[in-house]
C-alpha cells in the first residue's frame, strides 16, 4: 500500500454537513443530460423530441470521435432538447417512465477477457463518457493508451459525498468494476482511499491502493498522481469518478445500465442537510424545494469550490453527486474592511479575531473587490503539488505554450487551484487562467 | 446605512462608461468600497471566497507601523529636549515630536494620492491600497528635518518610477518606498545623511548615529569600545535596543519593530523565511568579518553580529522592506535566497564601503533587482526536474 500525506491544502468549515442518513428517494419525474458537461466534444443527436428511448439507448455521439455514444440516462419519452446559441445543444430532458425501467433487467453475462473486449463492450453499451481522462479532465479516447488508471474514494472537498458511507453496500460492484478497469492499461490501477477505509481493497491483487491523508485537495486524483505517478507530456491517465464504480461494476457483472447513485443536499441554507438515493441528472428541484432556509440562493450542482451555478428548475451535472446551496448575498457592510472578526469571518490567514472555530456560513459574496496579484504566500499554503503555480500563470497569461507544458500545465486542473482562488486576498480566478492554459494546449494539439 | 447604499449606488451612475464622470470611476470605485464591502459577487469557479482581501491586508501592515510613528514622535522630541538640556514630560515630547512627524505624513500621503490616483484614471485601473504601505513607509525612513518639497519630489519619485512605469501594484520591480528614499539620498545627501540631521537640536547641532561612530572613528579601536567612548548618547547594547538614539523616525527603536513583524508574521502577511534568512545572512557575515577584524584597521569590521542588527535601520529594513511581496522572490527557496543576500550586502556595504555607512537600503534594492533572476533559475530548477522524467 502506498501512502501519502499531503501537508498544504485546506479543509473549509462550512456549514451544512449532510448527515449520515439516506433519505427515501425523491420521485424523479425528468432527468436531463447536458452535452455541455463534456468538454471538447461536438454532439450530434440520435434522437428527435418524443421520442421513447431505453435506458442506456444512444442519445448523441461525438462528430470528433464518432464511436462514443451517450446513454439514455432514463427510459421514457424525450420530452424537450434545449438548445443554447448557435443550435449548441444545452440540454436533453427525459420524462422517466418507471414502468419501463423495471422491465429492462435482462440479465446477460458477457466475458471480458481483454482491453479490447472491454472497450468494445463500453462503446457498444454507450457507456464510454464514464472514463475520463487527465490532463484536460475530458471523456478519454478509446484509442489511447492509458499510462495508469486512477479513481478517488477519498473525497476531501468541502460538503462532498463521503464515499465510505455512500458506497459501504456496493463491495461486489467495485470489485467488478475495478477488476475490468485494470485490464484497460498495463500500468497500474491506483484506488486512493483515506486512512481506514475500504480495507476490502488491500486484498485485491490488482489495485493499488493509495491512502491518502491530509487536507483538500488531498483526495483529487490529479494532487494524487503527482506524488505517485506525475503526468508527463505525452501521458495519460484515465479515471473514472467513485460513484460510478457500482454502475460500471453493474454493468460489467449483470449487463444492466443503473443509473443510481446516492448523492448530498448540503450547505449553510439547506434545511436538514442529509444524502438520498438518486440518480445521474436528477432534477434539483424535487430535492430542493421546501427544504431551503431562505428564498435567494445559489444552486450548485456538484461542490461549492469547483461545481456549476444551477438553478431551482436545473439538473444534476453529468459526473456530480452532490447538490450544495449556498446564500446569494448582495450584503454590504459598513468599512467591513475593518471588522474585527468574530463568528462572521472566515479566513486562513489569522487576520479575524477567533475566526474559523464554528462551522461559517459561506454565501456567495466575493469579500473584497479585484486588484493587481500580490504574492503573500496565500497560493503555496493550499497548493500541494511540485508546481510553481505564480510561474506557470504567468505563463499561461503570456500564452507561452512551451513555457506552460515544462512547468506542468497538463498535471494540474481547475479543481486542484480552486482553494488558490479561495484563499486568494486580491480574487483571482486561477482556475479559470488554468483553464484557458489547458484550452490553448489543447487546441494547439 | 441604507441612506449611504442610496448615495453610493446614485452616484455610482455617473461615473459608468459613457457617462460624463466615467473617467475618474476607479476614484469612485476606492470610495465606495472603503465605505461600504463590496458586493461583488462570486461568478464561477470558487462560489465561496475567503474573507481576506487586499485592503485589510495593506491595512494591517500600516497597523503594524503605527507603534513606531508613536515612538518616533516621542524620539524627535526627547532628543531635542537633551540637546536643549530641558527637561521635559513625556508627552510634551511626543507633542514636539509630532510637529515634525505630522507634516511629514501628510505631504507624503498627498504626494502618493496624486500619483497613484492620476495614474489609476489614466490607466483605468483600480487604486491598490499598497500606496497606503509604501506612503506610510517613505516618512518612517525620514530625517526629522528633512525639506517638505524635497519629501514630495521624493515621494513622487519613489510612486511613479518605482511603481506606476512597470504598470503599478503587482508588477513592480523595486519597492516604491526605499526608491523614494534612495533618490532623496543621492539628490539631496546634505538633508538625508550626515550628522547634522538625525536629532532636532539648536543650530548648527551635530548628533552622530550609532553606524557612523566605528565607520568615521578619530582613531582605531573596536566597536564596542567606540561606543562606549560616546558621552553625547547612550550606545549601549540595551539603549541601541530601545532605541532613544538618533535616526531615521521609525526605526530606532527595535522592540516595535520585531513586534510590527511578529504581528505580520502571525497574519500570514509578510514572509518569515526573509526576515530569519536575512538576520542569518547579516550574522554570518559579520561573523566571518570579525575573523578578519584583526588583520585590518577597519573599525567597521569589528562590529559584532549584535551590534549591526541592533545599529542603524537592518531590522526596520527586513522586516517592512525586504519582505514586501510584490518586489522580493516569489518561490519559497528563493526567499531564502533572497534574504540571505540581504543580510550579507547590508554588512558588506556597511563595513566595506567607505561612502555608506547604511547599508540595508541598498542591500534591498539591490535584491529586489535580483529577485526575478533567482526565481528564474529555481523555476528552472523545476523546469528541469520534469524534463529529466520525460526523458
Amino acid at each position: 500500500m502506498l501512502k501519502i500525506k499531503v501537508k498544504k491544502g485546506h479543509n473549509i468549515n462550512i456549514a451544512g454537513v449532510a448527515s449520515r442518513e439516506i433519505l427515501a428517494p425523491q420521485k424523479n419525474n425528468t432527468v436531463s443530460l447536458s452535452p455541455e458537461n463534456f468538454r471538447y466534444i461536438k454532439p450530434k443527436l440520435l434522437v428527435k423530441e418524443n421520442d421513447v428511448v431505453k435506458l442506456g439507448d444512444p442519445i448523441f455521439f461525438d462528430k470528433l470521435s464518432p464511436a462514443v455514444k451517450w446513454p439514455a440516462i432514463a427510459s421514457g419519452k424525450i420530452s424537450k432538447i434545449i438548445y443554447g446559441d448557435r443550435r449548441a445543444i444545452k440540454e436533453i430532458i427525459f420524462s422517466v417512465d418507471a414502468s419501463l425501467e423495471s422491465k429492462d433487467s435482462n440479465v446477460e453475462q458477457k466475458k471480458l477477457s481483454n482491453k479490447d473486449d472491454i472497450i468494445n463492450y463500453l462503446l457498444e453499451k454507450n457507456m464510454w463518457p464514464f472514463i475520463t481522462q487527465r490532463p484536460f479532465n475530458k471523456v478519454a479516447d478509446p484509442s489511447d493508451n492509458p499510462k495508469s488508471i486512477i479513481v478517488s474514494l477519498a473525497n476531501t472537498a468541502p460538503l462532498s459525498v463521503d464515499y465510505n458511507f455512500t458506497l459501504s453496500s456496493n463491495k461486489d460492484t467495485i470489485i467488478s468494476a475495478l477488476e475490468n478497469l485494470k485490464k484497460l492499461t498495463e500500468g497500474k490501477l491506483f484506488v486512493a482511499v483515506n486512512p481506514g477505509e475500504f480495507d476490502y481493497l488491500s486484498d485485491l491483487d490488482f489495485v493499488d491502493v493509495v491512502q491518502v491523508e491530509g487536507p483538500h485537495p488531498a483526495g483529487n486524483v490529479g494532487v494524487i498522481l503527482n506524488n505517485i505517478s506525475p503526468i508527463n507530456s505525452k501521458d495519460i491517465v484515465w479515471t473514472v469518478q467513485g460513484h460510478h464504480l457500482p454502475i460500471l461494476g453493474k454493468l460489467f457483472s449483470d449487463g444492466i445500465f443503473d443509473p443510481s447513485i446516492t448523492i448530498n443536499l448540503s450547505g449553510p441554507v439547506v434545511n436538514s442537510p442529509s444524502y438520498f438515493k438518486s440518480r445521474i441528472g436528477a432534477s434539483l428541484e424535487s430535492y430542493c424545494k421546501g427544504s431551503l432556509s431562505i428564498d435567494q440562493v445559489r444552486i450548485i450542482s456538484g461542490d461549492v469550490l469547483t461545481g456549476k451555478e444551477s438553478m431551482m428548475n436545473g439538473y444534476l451535472g453529468f459526473y456530480h453527486s452532490s447538490i450544495s446551496v449556498i446564500e446569494e448575498s448582495f450584503d454590504r457592510s459598513f468599512i467591513g474592511w475593518l471588522h474585527p472578526g468574530g463568528s462572521s469571518k472566515y479566513s486562513i490567514f489569522n487576520a479575524y479575531f477567533g475566526n474559523n472555530k464554528s462551522p461559517y456560513n459561506f454565501t456567495t459574496l466575493q469579500n473584497g473587490s479585484h486588484r493587481a496579484f500580490v504574492p503573500i504566500e496565500a497560493w503555496e499554503k493550499v497548493f500541494p503539488m511540485d508546481i510553481y503555480i505564480n510561474a506557470l500563470l504567468r505563463s499561461i497569461e503570456s500564452n507561452d505554450f512551451e513555457e506552460m507544458e515544462k512547468l506542468g500545465i497538463y498535471e494540474c486542473d481547475e479543481e486542484d487551484v480552486a482553494l488558490c482562488s479561495f484563499v486568494c486576498p486580491s480574487k483571482t480566478d486561477v482556475g479559470a487562467i488554468i483553464r484557458k492554459g489547458l484550452d490553448t494546449v489543447y487546441f494547439d494539439q | 446605512m441604507n441612506f449611504l447604499k442610496k448615495i453610493l449606488a446614485e452616484s455610482g451612475k455617473l461615473f459608468e462608461k459613457g457617462k460624463p464622470l466615467s473617467f475618474a470611476y476607479p476614484l469612485w470605485e476606492a470610495t465606495d468600497t472603503i465605505l461600504l464591502s463590496t458586493n461583488s459577487q462570486n461568478k464561477s469557479g470558487p462560489h465561496i471566497r475567503d474573507n481576506m482581501d487586499i485592503k485589510r491586508t495593506m491595512f494591517f501592515v500600516v497597523i503594524a507601523l503605527i507603534p513606531c510613528y508613536l515612538f518616533g514622535a516621542y524620539n524627535i522630541g526627547y532628543l531635542h529636549s537633551a540637546a536643549m538640556g530641558i527637561s521635559s514630560s513625556i508627552l510634551s515630547d511626543f507633542i514636539f515630536g509630532m510637529t515634525y512627524v505630522l507634516p511629514i505624513l501628510i505631504v507624503t500621503f498627498i504626494a502618493g494620492a496624486i500619483c497613484e490616483i492620476t495614474f489609476a484614471v489614466i490607466r483605468k485601473h483600480e487604486i491598490n491600497e499598497g500606496f497606503l504601505v509604501s506612503c506610510a513607509l517613505i516618512p518612517l525612513t525620514m530625517p526629522p528635518d528633512i525639506p517638505l518639497w524635497q519629501l514630495f519630489i521624493g515621494t513622487s519619485f519613489g510612486i511613479i518610477i518605482g511603481k506606476e512605469i512597470f504598470g503599478g501594484v503587482g508588477t513592480n520591480v523595486f519597492n516604491p518606498a526605499l526608491t523614494a528614499r534612495a533618490f532623496m539620498y543621492f539628490a539631496f545627501p546634505t538633508k538625508i545623511s550626515g550628522e547634522k540631521v538625525w536629532a532636532v537640536g539648536p543650530d548648527g547641532y551635530t548628533g552622530a548615529t550609532a553606524l557612523s561612530i566605528p565607520a568615521n572613528p578619530t582613531e582605531y579601536d573596536t566597536a564596542t569600545n567606540l561606543f562606549n567612548q560616546v558621552t553625547q548618547f547612550d550606545f549601549s547594547t540595551l539603549n541601541l535596543f530601545w532605541g532613544l538614539i538618533p535616526g531615521s523616525i521609525g526605526e530606532t527603536n527595535k522592540l516595535l519593530v520585531l513586534l510590527g513583524g511578529l504581528f505580520l508574521i502571525y497574519c500570514g502577511i509578510a514572509s518569515w523565511r526573509i526576515m530569519i534568512a536575512s538576520v542569518l545572512g547579516l550574522v554570518f557575515t559579520a561573523g566571518l568579518f570579525n575573523l578578519l577584524a584583526d588583520y585590518s584597521t577597519n573599525a567597521m569590521l569589528t562590529i559584532t553580529p549584535l551590534q549591526h542588527i541592533l545599529i542603524g535601520s537592518f531590522l526596520f529594513g527586513t522586516v517592512f522592506m525586504a519582505s514586501e511581496p510584490v518586489t522580493s522572490t516569489h518561490t519559497n527557496k528563493g526567499r531564502w535566497i533572497y534574504g540571505f543576500m540581504i543580510g550579507m550586502l547590508t554588512v558588506i556595504i556597511r563595513s566595506i564601503n567607505p561612502a555608506y555607512p547604511e547599508g540595508v537600503m541598498l542591500a534591498i534594492l539591490i535584491m529586489n533587482m535580483f529577485a526575478p533572476l533567482i526565481d528564474y533559475y529555481i523555476v528552472k530548477s523545476n523546469i528541469n526536474m520534469r524534463l529529466s522524467r520525460n526523458a
